[in-house]
Order: structure tokens, then sequence, then C-alpha cells
């Protein structure tokens, strides 16, 4: 029997929905509270490690996370990477106009880490340790992007 | 869990772009593997499909594969995650003694139909990782690499050593879509950066691929094959979503998974009572942090490890013989891989990646951002 030969017309299928996700309270009180230059995080009442950004569970004691606290804007560098690709829609990978910094930041007394886009400083001058500050946008709208940048201080 | 279920048959292909329909792919590997054994798909109890919905692009994405894999109008479940728990799903269904056989079937087209991407892109918190757009699986996966470099004080050297040496693996491999003859660690650290310190070739290739696997009672399998591969232990584990308060460079629910998979199956010493090991590493320095989560090999150790040529096919405990993930990622089939490649070093068939007389294997198979779930099955002969 001949082999059929497996063609190559390609449809493109594309999946453009759009998801309404109510972000919840926890989000939506530390949304709110950016519009004033504030972080906000919560604390576990078991193991009294502070999350930002906050929310409802601590998934190692299993309890509800319910005491604010205000943090401060300065930390360290915890972790960086020079990104030389964007993934664009979260999926195609090109290359990026210019390489750019992403770090993680070890806020000072909160435990877990806040990745921010990192400026300022030069790829070769990034340390493990430096420390950072929080850089605000100028016009302030309770929005994720409100929180510019981190950059050394 | 001694010799009650074994693997009596495997068939695997994947490639960068494997020019077929997803659904001529299940039938050939289906086929093929019922074939090998000389049986008809109505000799299958029950069928487990490992298929994502998000990465075919369609919910209920099992409803094309009943007929090409034979399952039509048959006995047939699916899990949305990676074919290792597909694996596990069928052996429990043949423990429950309700079954005799359980065909594993496991495919991914993520070489020429969709990113690889996509995957881990969308697992992301939709209210806020996604909103701020700076966390993917690659910006995720240098965070932890540098961690790991960091925390030993090893150098980028490192990553290329353990790169080559899975790409080397995978280039013998004619069931492995990344072909690099002739890899050596200078070409690695010659790939391109994503993510510093994260280049093209220390992480895995958009693959397209699938997997076909028969699991079968102990009478069953003395009846389908004269080399059954025992399954003597499994276990899964996930760590927290949140990679920002998990340290990195370890892998604490991989160790809980192993730590089961092992007591069933009777290891206390893994470093010694294990052969070789077939690890879902999708980035070079997730091998070295999953193969302690193994128990086979100190995090600390592996720039000698590496270096010495024990991880080699023919080292004391080789990691990868396969090429491991590096040289395909076809998701969620990739644990199928592993599992499947494991097999056949047990029976002796791997041909040029065959370690020596291999008696017992781990193999773990990985899920979500930066190896955040685990599942850890021991197999033996």
């Amino acid at each position: 029997m001949e082999e059929l030969r497996e063609t190559y017309i390609t449809p493109v299928v594309p999946l453009d929905f759009t998801y309404n996700y109510r972000v919840g309270q926890y989000m939506e009180r530390f949304l709110n509270s950016l519009k004033d230059k504030k972080l906000m995080g919560v604390k576990c009442p078991e193991c009294g490690k502070v999350f930002v950004p906050p929310r409802m569970f601590c998934g190692s004691c299993n309890q509800k996370l319910d005491e604010w606290v205000e943090v401060a804007q300065t930390g360290m560098l915890a972790n960086f990477t020079v990104g030389h690709v964007v993934l664009e829609k979260g999926a195609r990978l090109a290359k990026a106009e210019s390489p750019y910094v992403l770090g993680l930041i070890k806020l000072d007394d909160v435990d877990s880490l806040l990745l921010a886009r990192v400026e300022k400083v030069a790829p070769a001058d990034l340390k493990k340790g430096m420390r950072m500050k929080a850089v605000w946008k100028e016009e302030l709208a309770g929005d994720y992007s409100d929180l510019d940048h981190f950059e050394p201080a | 869990m001694e010799n009650k279920v074994a693997i009596v048959g495997v068939n695997l292909d994947s490639a960068l772009d494997i020019e077929k329909s997803r659904e001529r792919l299940i039938f050939d590997l289906v086929r093929g593997l019922m074939d090998d054994l000389g049986i008809e798909p109505t000799d299958v109890d029950t069928t487990i499909f490992a298929t994502n919905d998000f990465l075919v692009g369609r919910t209920i994405s099992n409803v094309f594969e009943d007929s090409p894999a034979g399952v039509y109008m048959r006995d047939e479940s699916k899990v949305e995650m990676d074919a290792t728990n597909a694996v596990m799903y069928g052996t429990m269904r043949i423990l429950s003694g309700n079954y005799q056989t359980a065909l594993i079937v496991s495919q991914g087209l993520c070489g020429h139909q969709v990113s690889p991407y996509l995957h881990i892109s969308y697992s992301l918190n939709p209210i806020y990782d996604r909103q701020l757009g700076l966390l993917n699986e690659l910006s995720a996966a240098a965070f932890q690499a540098r961690d790991f470099l960091t925390k030993y004080g090893f150098g980028d050297d490192l990553m290329h050593a353990i790169a080559a040496n899975s790409l080397a693996n995978a280039a013998l491999n004619p069931r492995q879509a990344r072909q690099l003859p002739d890899i050596s660690p200078q070409q690695v650290s010659e790939s391109p950066y994503y993510y510093e310190p994260l280049r093209e070739l220390h992480c895995y290739p958009p693959t397209d691929g699938g997997c076909a696997i028969l699991l079968a009672s102990a009478e069953r399998a003395k009846e389908l094959t004269d080399k059954p591969v025992w399954i003597l232990g499994l276990g899964s584990s996930m760590d927290t979503y949140y990679i920002v308060e998990r340290d990195l460079t370890v892998a604490p629910s991989a160790t809980k998974a192993a730590k089961r998979a092992y007591e069933m199956a009777g290891i206390s010493d893994p470093a010694r009572e294990i052969c070789f090991a077939e690890i879902a590493a999708l980035f070079a320095h997730q091998e070295p942090i999953l193969a302690e989560a193994l128990g086979l090999m100190e995090a600390s150790d592996a720039a000698e490890k590496y270096q010495s040529g024990e991880t080699a096919i023919d080292g004391k405990l080789p990691i990868n013989p396969s090429g491991g993930a590096l040289g395909g990622h076809p998701i969620p089939a990739t644990g199928g891989f592993r599992v499947a490649e494991a097999t056949l070093q047990l029976r002796g068939e791997a041909g040029k990646n065959q370690v020596k007389d291999p008696k017992r294997a781990v193999v773990l198979g990985q899920d979500g951002i930066c190896a955040q779930q685990n599942s850890v099955l021991v197999l033996g002969i």
C-alpha cells in the first residue's frame, strides 16, 4: 500500500478569550495601598512569616492569614538574572531589544521575595546582597505597575 | 511492592518536528506496541491517557485519542499531568485486581504546533504574576540556576558539563529529538543566553513526541514477555507554587516522593542500590538538584561527579543515559519517556546508550514551575 504523505496545511487556531478573575479582598487591598505608595503584607499567626504580595493562606501551616502589616520599601537583592529574550504573550521566544535585569528582592522584615525589574545598575555590577529601594511611578493608579522598579539604595 | 505490576512493552517516538498529526502519532505508537507484543487493543483492559488540554488547544483533549489508541468504547481515563502519574494510575488499577493490563498513552506536540512555554506561563497566578509579566518558565529557571551555582560556588562551566553529558547521550539515541553529534561543553557555552546564566543548550528543546507503555499483572506479564520490568515503588509530592518562598536549590517534594518510592521498593541506600537514573531535568542545573533529592549524590559534589565521568553511560552512577529531557521534552509525555528509556535499559535493549547490567533504576517525572511537582518510580528486574 502506498504510504500517504502527511500534508503541511496548517490552519491557525487561535484561543483568544478573556477570563475575568476577581482579585479578591487581599489583592484588592494590596493594589489600593499602592496608590498611597504603601506595600502591604500579611503575617502568619503560626510561623510568623510575612508575605508580600499578601495571600489568604499559609501553605506550610494551613493557617488563615489576617494580620496586615505595612512593610519597608528597602531590602537587598537576593537573586537576579539578565534577560536576553522575551516571551511574547508568555509563549513566543524573541530576542529582547536590549538586555534587561530582573531581581528577587528580599524586603526588610518580609520573608517572601518580591520579583521586580532592577534599574540604574549595569549587569556587570550586579551582586547578591546589594541594598535596593523601591521606585514608584510618577502617577499612581492602584495598578500592578505602580511600583515601577528597584534600584540601588 | 515486589513483582506485582510489570512494564511489558514500550514504544516511543520524538522529533523537533515529527511531521505527523497527533492521531497518526498515537496510532503508530499503539499499533507498534501491539504488534511487538503480538496482541490486539481488545486485549487491553484499561487505558490511561496523559494529555494536556491547554497544549492540545481543546478541552477533553482525549476526545480524538480513543480511536487511534484502539480504545473506542472501551475502559479509559486520563490524567492532566506528566505521564509518570498516568503510569501510577495504571499501576493502581492493576493492583486493584480488576484489571490485568493497563495501556499508558501520552503525547505532546510542542515542537511544531504550539509553544512549550505556554505550559508554565499559563500556570502562573493570573491575578499577580501574569499581570506583572516578569515571571516565566525560563526566568524562573535562571533564578534557580543562579541560586544553585552560588550556593556551592560553582561556575557556569558545571552547567556546560551537565548539558554536554545529556546532549552527548541524546546524540547516541535515535529516540531523542535533539541530535547534536560531537557536542562539547565549549559548544554549550557558546549557545546564546536566554536568561543569565541560562543558555539555549542548558534548556530542553521544544519537542514533538509520544509514548505508549503497557503494564500488566504478574500473571499476565508472564504470558506477554520473558523480560518483565517490575514497578517496585512509587511516590509523588508537590511543593508550593510560590517560588519566592522556596529554596530553589533543593527539591523537598522530590525527596518526599523518592522516600515513599524507596520504602515501597525496600531500598535503604539508593546511591549504592540504584544502578542508573532517568530524571526529567528540564534545565541542566536541575539534574544535580533532583539527583540529590533522589539520594544519589550530594549536590555539593556535582562538579566532581560530572567532571570525573561518574554520571556518564559507563560511569559509576549513570544519570540520564538516554540523554534525558535536554534531548526532548514532549510535554506531558516526558516522564513516560524516562520510564520507557529505563525499561529498555533494564531489558538490555538501550543500544548505544546501554549501561552495564543494570538491575534497579529510579525514574523522576516533574511538572510545574522549577520542578514544583515530582513523581518518582523505582523499577527493577
